[in-house]
Parts: C-alpha cells; sequence; structure tokens
C-alpha cells in the first residue's frame, strides 16, 4: 500500500441537477495518488451522480474540479478518459452484440492512434484469465460474474491513473462478489488509483484507505476507513450493531 | 413459361428492394446512433442528382461524375449535421424530427428557386440502357447495376463495421453511446461518421434514381425518403441488418403484388402493400429484426 | 378605398376638363404555385402571361383603357392553401383569377370563385371535368384530355394498330383518365384494348408491369400512357430493357427536354402537345420574339400557353367592353375561333373546356416531327 500524499483529484462544491432534481448539492472530494476511497450512502444519496460528473455523462458545476492538474470541468467525456481517468458504469453496459475482443479494443481505442492496444490487450487478458476464453463470444452471452470482469478489463484498456468503479458488485453471486473485491485490492497493489461507489459497506470499508458518507446530496461524514467502521452512524445505519 | 416470370419477378423484387434497403440503411445508420429519423435524407439524394447533372453540364467524364456526386453527398451530409443536428443533439425525439423536415423543406425551397422548379435532363449514357439476358430472363443494365451495387455496398458496409476500429464504435454507439465516449472515442467522430455513410448510402441510392429516370428535380427525394421510412419501420428502426430485411420485404411485397394482384384489383397496390406492412407489424411490434437501443447521450 | 376616392375625384376633374375616357384597371389575381409540385408548369405558364401583360400595359391597357394590374401569390402547389390564395384575392378585388395547372386546387379555389360570380380561368388543367365540377364561372385554357385522347387514338387507327395496352396511374386525373379516352376512341374507331396496367406515380418502379407485358400473347400494336416524368422515362428504360419494341404513344406531360435526352429509348415515340411551331407559324413568330427579349428559346410549350392565356383575356375584356367580372364570363364564354399563338382558341358552344388545336409530334433523332396537327372530330370526342 503506497499511499503518497500527491493529490489526484480534488473536487470543491460540486453540484449536479437533472432539470429542477438536485442529485448532487455541493460536494468537497479528495482522491490521493494509491488510494482506493469509496463513496458510502443509501440508494439516490448521489453516488453514482457524483462519478457520471466526473467523467462528464451527468451535467455538472463545480468551484473546482482538477484532476492530475487538468481543469475537468471544460472536458467532455472523451477528452477526460483520454486524460487518464475513466469508469465502470453501473450495470456493467458491456457492448452485448460486439465480441469480447471488439469490447477490450474500442476499451483501447486510445492506444489506436500511436502505441499499440494489442500488447496491452495481451497483459489484460492475463490479469482475466477467464476473458481469454470467451475472446471471441459475444459479450451479451457472458455470465453476470464475466461481464463485470469485461467492463472492468475495458476500462483498465485505456490505462488510466484513476478508475471510478460504481457498484461492481451489484447483482452477483457472493463467491463472485469476493472475487470483484480481490481484483480491486489487487488492483490498487499495481499502483491504481481507485474510487469506488459501493452498497456492500463492509467489504468496502475493508478494502478502502478513505471513504464519504453521502446523503441527499451532501457530504455527512468522511474519513479513514477504519474511523468511518468504528463511527455510530456507520454502526446503526449499515453494520447492524 | 409461368416459372420463367415468377423468376423474373424475384429478380425484379431484389433490384426493386436492393435501392429499398440502401436506402432504409441510410436512414437507420444515422437513428441507430443518435435517434434522428433524417426525413432530408432524400434532399441528400436531390443534392447527388444535381452534381452529377451539373458534373456531366461541365463536361466531366460519367464516371468522374459519379464520383464528384457522391463526394458531394457525403459533403452534404456532414454539412447538414454540423449545421443543423449537432445544435439540436440530445433533444427530444420530435424536435430532432421537426428539425429534419425543416432542412428538408428548405432544401426543397432553394432547389426550386435558385436552380429551377422544373426538372433537369441528366445525360445517362446509353451503356446503362442495355440489356442483360440470363437464359429466359432479361435484365436492364440498370437493374443489374442496382442489383451490383447493393451487394457491393452492404459487403462493404460489414466489412467496415466489423474490421475496423471506426466501425466497432459505430455499432457499439448504436447501443450504448455514452458508455462509448468512456472509450475515449470523440462522440463527434462517430456522428459524423454516421453522417458520411448515411451521405454515401444516399448518394449511391440517388444515383440509381436519377439513372432510371434520367432527370433532377427539386421535389425527387420525397416518395424515396417515404419509402425508406417504411422499410426502416418494417425492420425494427435502429437495425441496421432489419433495415436491409425490411428493404427487400418492401420491394418484395410491391413486386410480387403489382405481378398477382388480379386487374381489377391493382389500383389499390399501394394500399394491399401497406396492409401487409402493418400485418408484419401486428406481429412484431418492434420491426422483423428490432433491437433494444439505449439512445441517449 | 382610398383608390376609389381618388378616382372619383379625378373622375370629377375629368368631367370638368370634358374628356369621355377614364382609365379603370383590370385586376386580375394568380393563385400559382411558385413552389412545389406544379411549379414546374405554373411558372413557364406565369412568364408567358407577364409577356402579353407587359405589352398590353405598355399600349395603354386592353383597348386602350383597360390597364392591368397584377396580384400574384404562392400556393406551395397545396389544395387548401389555392383555396385560401383564392380568397384572399376575392377580398382584394380581382375581378378575374387564374389557378394552377390542375384540376384538384382549381376546384379548390373554383368553390370560391364560383361562390364569388368571379371568373377563374386554370393556366393548364387538361381535366374536362373540372368545370362541370365547379360551375359556368370556371374555364381553363389548354386541350381537354378527351380531345387530346382523341386526336392520339385516330393516329393509332391510321398508323394500322389493332391493339393497344393502356398504362394507367389512379393517382392522378389525367394519368388515369386520358389513356382511358384513348381507349373508349380507339374502341369506338374499331380497335381492341387489350389490357390496363397501373402504377404508381412517382415510383419509378415498372419492373412487374413490364415482365407482364412482356410475356403477353398476343403482342399488342401498341402501348398508350400518359405518365411524364419520373414516371415515363424510367418505363421507357425498363420497357427497352426488358426487350419490348413495341411503339408507344404519350400525351403532353412528356413534352419535356428530359424526354428528349433520353436518347434512343424514346425515338419513334409519338406524343400529343399544344402546340408545334411550323415554319411561318405564329407560334414559330413568338418564340423568336421570347428568343429576343429573353435571350434563351422556350423550353416549353407552356410558355406560349400563357401568352395565350393572355390573349384570351385581351379578347374576352375586349368584347366586353367593362372590367365587371360577370361581362369578362360571358366575354370568355363566347370566344369562337381567336386566333392565339398556339392555334385557334373557341370557348363558344363548349362547358369551359376550349375548343384548340392540338399537334401530334414524333420523336425523331432527338427532334422533332409534326405528324399531325387541328381539332379532332367534335363527334370522335370521348364525353367527359
Amino acid at each position: 500500500m503506497t499511499t503518497s500524499d500527491e493529490i489526484l483529484l480534488s473536487i470543491e462544491g460540486l453540484t449536479v441537477s437533472y432539470g429542477a432534481v438536485e442529485a448532487v448539492r455541493g460536494i468537497d472530494l479528495t482522491v490521493k495518488r494509491g488510494e482506493i476511497v469509496t463513496l458510502l450512502g443509501a440508494n439516490g444519496a448521489g453516488k453514482s451522480s457524483t462519478l457520471n460528473a466526473l467523467v462528464g455523462l451527468a451535467p455538472r458545476k463545480a468551484r473546482r474540479m482538477l484532476f492530475d492538474g487538468t481543469d475537468l470541468l471544460a472536458l467532455p467525456p472523451e477528452t477526460i478518459v483520454r486524460r487518464g481517468m475513466t469508469l465502470v458504469p453501473e450495470g456493467r453496459r458491456v457492448f452485448s452484440s460486439l465480441t469480447v475482443d471488439e469490447n477490450l479494443m474500442l476499451g483501447g481505442a486510445k492506444h489506436a492512434a500511436r502505441g499499440n492496444p494489442a500488447a496491452v490487450k495481451t497483459n489484460m487478458l492475463e490479469l482475466f484469465p477467464i476473458l481469454a476464453e470467451r475472446l471471441h463470444q459475444k459479450a451479451g452471452s457472458l455470465s453476470g460474474g464475466e461481464q463485470q470482469m469485461l467492463a472492468i478489463a475495458r476500462a483498465l484498456m485505456s490505462s488510466p491513473d484513476l478508475l471510478l468503479l460504481d457498484e461492481p458488485s451489484l447483482g452477483l453471486a457472493p463467491q463472485v462478489v469476493d472475487r470483484i473485491f480481490d481484483l480491486i485490492g489487487n488492483l490498487r497493489d499495481r499502483g491504481l488509483t481507485i474510487l469506488l461507489v459501493e452498497q456492500n459497506v463492509v467489504q468496502s470499508l475493508e478494502i478502502a484507505d478513505r471513504g464519504y458518507v453521502l446523503a441527499n446530496g451532501r457530504v455527512e461524514l468522511q474519513g479513514s476507513a477504519a474511523d468511518l467502521r468504528a463511527s455510530p452512524e456507520i454502526q446503526d445505519a449499515y453494520l447492524g450493531a | 413459361m409461368s416459372m420463367d416470370i415468377f423468376l423474373q419477378q424475384l429478380l425484379n423484387a431484389l433490384s426493386l428492394g436492393g435501392t429499398y434497403a440502401l436506402l432504409a440503411l441510410g436512414l437507420a445508420v444515422v437513428f441507430s446512433i443518435i435517434g434522428l429519423i433524417n426525413f432530408a435524407h432524400g434532399e441528400l439524394m436531390t443534392v447527388t442528382g444535381y452534381a452529377i447533372c451539373f458534373a456531366l453540364i461541365w463536361g466531366l467524364p460519367f464516371p468522374l461524375a459519379v464520383i464528384a456526386g457522391l463526394v458531394v453527398a457525403i459533403a452534404a451530409a456532414l454539412l447538414m449535421e454540423r449545421i443543423a443536428f449537432r445544435p439540436v443533439r440530445g433533444a427530444s425525439g420530435t424536435t430532432l424530427l421537426l428539425t429534419s423536415f425543416a432542412v428538408s423543406a428548405i432544401l426543397r425551397v432553394l432547389f426550386q428557386n435558385i436552380i429551377s422548379a422544373r426538372p433537369i435532363p441528366v445525360s445517362i449514357p446509353s451503356s446503362m440502357s442495355g440489356v442483360v439476358t440470363i437464359g429466359p430472363l432479361h435484365l436492364g443494365m440498370i437493374q443489374l447495376i442496382s442489383i451490383v451495387v447493393t451487394l457491393v455496398m452492404l459487403l462493404g458496409l460489414n466489412l467496415f463495421l466489423h474490421r475496423t476500429m471506426a466501425g466497432r464504435a459505430m455499432r457499439a454507439a448504436s447501443e450504448d453511446f455514452a458508455v462509448l465516449r468512456l472509450m475515449g472515442i470523440r462522440a463527434n467522430f462517430v456522428v459524423a461518421t454516421a453522417f458520411a455513410i448515411s451521405g454515401l448510402l444516399a448518394g449511391v441510392a440517388g444515383l440509381l434514381w436519377v439513372a432510371q429516370r434520367g432527370s433532377v428535380d427539386p421535389l425527387m427525394g420525397a416518395l424515396p425518403v417515404l419509402k425508406a421510412f417504411i422499410a426502416a419501420i418494417i425492420g425494427g428502426l435502429g437495425s441496421l441488418s432489419g433495415a436491409v430485411a425490411g428493404g427487400f420485404l418492401l420491394g418484395f411485397i410491391e413486386v410480387i403484388l403489382q405481378a398477382y394482384l388480379p386487374d381489377s384489383l391493382l389500383p389499390y397496390r399501394d394500399a394491399f402493400a401497406i396492409l401487409l406492412v402493418i400485418a408484419v407489424l401486428l406481429f412484431r411490434p418492434q420491426g422483423l429484426l428490432a433491437r433494444k437501443t439505449l439512445v441517449k447521450l | 378605398m382610398k383608390k376609389n376616392k381618388l378616382l372619383l375625384i379625378s373622375g370629377a376633374f375629368a368631367l370638368l376638363a370634358s374628356v369621355p375616357a377614364m382609365a379603370e384597371d383590370l385586376v386580375i389575381g394568380l393563385a400559382t404555385a411558385q413552389t412545389g409540385g406544379l411549379a414546374p408548369y405554373d411558372q413557364p405558364n406565369l412568364a408567358g402571361l407577364q409577356m402579353k401583360i407587359d405589352e398590353i400595359n405598355a399600349a395603354g391597357g386592353i383597348a386602350g383603357k383597360f390597364p392591368i394590374k397584377t396580384i400574384i401569390k404562392d400556393t406551395r402547389s397545396d389544395s387548401a392553401q389555392t383555396a385560401l390564395v383564392a380568397q384572399e384575392l376575392v377580398d382584394a378585388g380581382a375581378q378575374l383569377i387564374i389557378t394552377p395547372c390542375d384540376a384538384d386546387p382549381s376546384i379548390a379555389a373554383g368553390m370560391i370563385t364560383q361562390g364569388a360570380g368571379i371568373p377563374a380561368i386554370s393556366f393548364c388543367a387538361t381535366t374536362p371535368t373540372l368545370p362541370l365540377a365547379v360551375g359556368d364561372f370556371m374555364f381553363s385554357n389548354y386541350p381537354a384530355d378527351n380531345v387530346q385522347a382523341a386526336m392520339l387514338a385516330a393516329h393509332a387507327i391510321e398508323s394500322g394498330y389493332k391493339t393497344a395496352y393502356i398504362l394507367t396511374s389512379p393517382d392522378s386525373a389525367y394519368t388515369l383518365k386520358l389513356p382511358q379516352y384513348f381507349g373508349e376512341a380507339f374502341t369506338a374507331k374499331g380497335g381492341t384494348v387489350l389490357g390496363e396496367g397501373t402504377f404508381s406515380m412517382g415510383q419509378q418502379d415498372f419492373s412487374a408491369e413490364v415482365t407482364k407485358i412482356a410475356a403477353m400473347d398476343p403482342k399488342p400494336d401498341v402501348i398508350m400512357t400518359s405518365a411524364y416524368e419520373p414516371d415515363f422515362p424510367a418505363f421507357v428504360r425498363q420497357l427497352r430493357g426488358a426487350g419490348v419494341m413495341t411503339p408507344i404513344l404519350g400525351s403532353d406531360g412528356i413534352d419535356s427536354p428530359t424526354t428528349f435526352g433520353l436518347g434512343d429509348l424514346v425515338e419513334g415515340v409519338v406524343f400529343s402537345t399544344a402546340g408545334h411551331a411550323t415554319a411561318g407559324s405564329p407560334l414559330e413568330a413568338f418564340n423568336a420574339k421570347w428568343t429576343e427579349k429573353t435571350g434563351a428559346a422556350p423550353d416549353t410549350i407552356y410558355i406560349a400557353n400563357g401568352y395565350d392565356l393572355g390573349n384570351i383575356i385581351e379578347a374576352a375584356v375586349t368584347a366586353a367592353d367593362s372590367v365587371d367580372p360577370a361581362a369578362i364570363r360571358d366575354g370568355i364564354a363566347n370566344l369562337e375561333n381567336l386566333q392565339g399563338v398556339t392555334g385557334p382558341i373557341t370557348y363558344k358552344g363548349t362547358i369551359g373546356m376550349p375548343l384548340r388545336s392540338v399537334s401530334l409530334v414524333r420523336i425523331k433523332a432527338g427532334d422533332r416531327e409534326l405528324v399531325a396537327q387541328g381539332q379532332p372530330d367534335p363527334a370522335d370526342i370521348p364525353a367527359p
């Protein structure tokens, strides 16, 4: 666990509104290089909206939104991804009529101009041997767990510095969930920084360095994972103590 | 003898259906990406016709004039996207539809007022009016060209969609445009590619259309775009293979009805054709090869 | 209103000065298609009419005392819009109204003008039932479908054709009825119609129909159709493409540059038209005048046809010696043997559709060859 003090992502006063509905109401957030930071909260607390806003897929306003020194506010999603931050969206959203191989190649589109997507793909297939077996199958024919692996692998194809994960364990069987969390830890050990949105509070706080708890679009609580685990609010609301 | 006639009619259906397939495909390519039914697609055909016409008047040989026509069609489609559709991208389906009606109406009035309200002859080389005889079957040169060109276009498009990064991106965009952008692929690039392909398809269909009629007039795009719309609906809007299937089915329905309806019912052929289309939709309300498409940005 | 007052005042001065005549305007309202499907027909007609009006006004008005004022409004080739425009023109004080080159919008406009008691003339509607559908204030300005059909049938019999096939489209009165009138007239003269095929206008696909014609046994001696652009070129191309070389008769709709651009495909096609410029004819003189004025030779008979509409108006108002709408109507209805640039024009004794000269033209090496010219025997014209 090589957490440095270098701040990779720094957000101040982020708001997200869909018409008259304010999903996120002015949150501040930082992620340091090498960290796993988790966003917790009930359904509708604004977690997914925050992630979507970070990559430019949700309408957003903020006082400041810096990633690795770049102002994100004016950038469209495709540029943000090319700068090194990407999102694995909720519900996996693999391109189901395309093959696993095609999904991966699209994920590596950034390398197509210069660089070598095939080499990145070889690495990825070592990390996800199951995808190597399924390479020429339609992504829609994979199981839920395999699709989640593919969604993560596809995002990693762009060689990001910061990976945003939106509910990666949603709808998966318990053993599969364990494998996903193992994978997240593994990725962090390889130097990747991760911002994780999860409903699975216990496992998230086990793996994360720090966390934020959102409620009604605001940050209600934040701190180190250990502090949060011990906090009465978390104990009451999620850990059933 | 009557078997020969049946085979001949099948060939006729193949030729007509091919043209409809190209047209429907042009609509579906754009619809599958941004949810727009571009009713100005017909005007892209008209633009192609004028471009070929003026290139010939200017003295270009026919093959060069055709290339000029196709280039102009692609350029016009890209301009249409840039000027009219990009500003309303992501707006509601109704807004997009009305925008495309407006583009179509404006172009027609411009053609009438700037070029001519009356048809302008296009001299099609006499080599394109010949007959090819295969056993008992006769095939007009333009019919043969339509069949061959349709097959080449379908094959080419299929290769493009499956073998190139841009093609894969288009297929992915028709499923989930937002996530495609998360691959770092520029939305404008994908939309522009879709319009360029749609322009090329309109150009090829426009060439075949003009070759049959020997003239260009400002309103000539109206009927083909209607046929394309019906074919695309039969196939399932947004599905490319559905558009092709819908085009061939519509061509088949029209030719077979024309061939085998009793004389007294022939004046109602189009009504019967539409009835059959409705019947298809009753059994498959989403169209023949419908696919769930996510259209959002 | 203001103008009327002004006229009254100037009239008073005129009386004082004891000048007998006083200029009175003839207001013509033009409900014409400047856009849409009828524009190709209305625009050349309008250009020809405008030329005649300019000449009349340069000479001080009709009979030197009725200068023409025009109000021109676009109908967008839409029948409902045509009715609306007709109402606006009536309200604006038009004493004569010109309607588009098609029966449907002309009927729509006629419903307004007939009620207002204002004569209306269609530029070039050919449907003989048009005046019957509207009433005694409705006229057209073109040889009617049944007149053209009678000329074509007479030619078919003279050419020795015994059997015919007609190709119709139910999409318009012209494409449906003219071939059927031809069939009637042809049968009446001893010919046989072997069959009737149909097509959808604008569809451009005749392959199924052509396959049926190719398989006919016995084959017809001649095929008659009133299909025009874009259908006619597509039909001929596909018919000849299927190896069917049967002669073709067409009607005035194909008198266009596109037809003559089809080369070998249309070699030998005979069609009816409203005018053909023979040497020394008034039409030849008109064409020369037009060419001199505009710098380009007229590429359609509709220009001369529009000019002849001006001749009709001039003659009718002169005869009426008034710009009173009812008097103008009577003036038109009683015109007899008016010498227009396209030939003699007679309304007297007809029901709103003029008796006019029809020319039959054969396409020969991309040029016109006159086959026959004149008016058919009234007994040979099928009833509308």
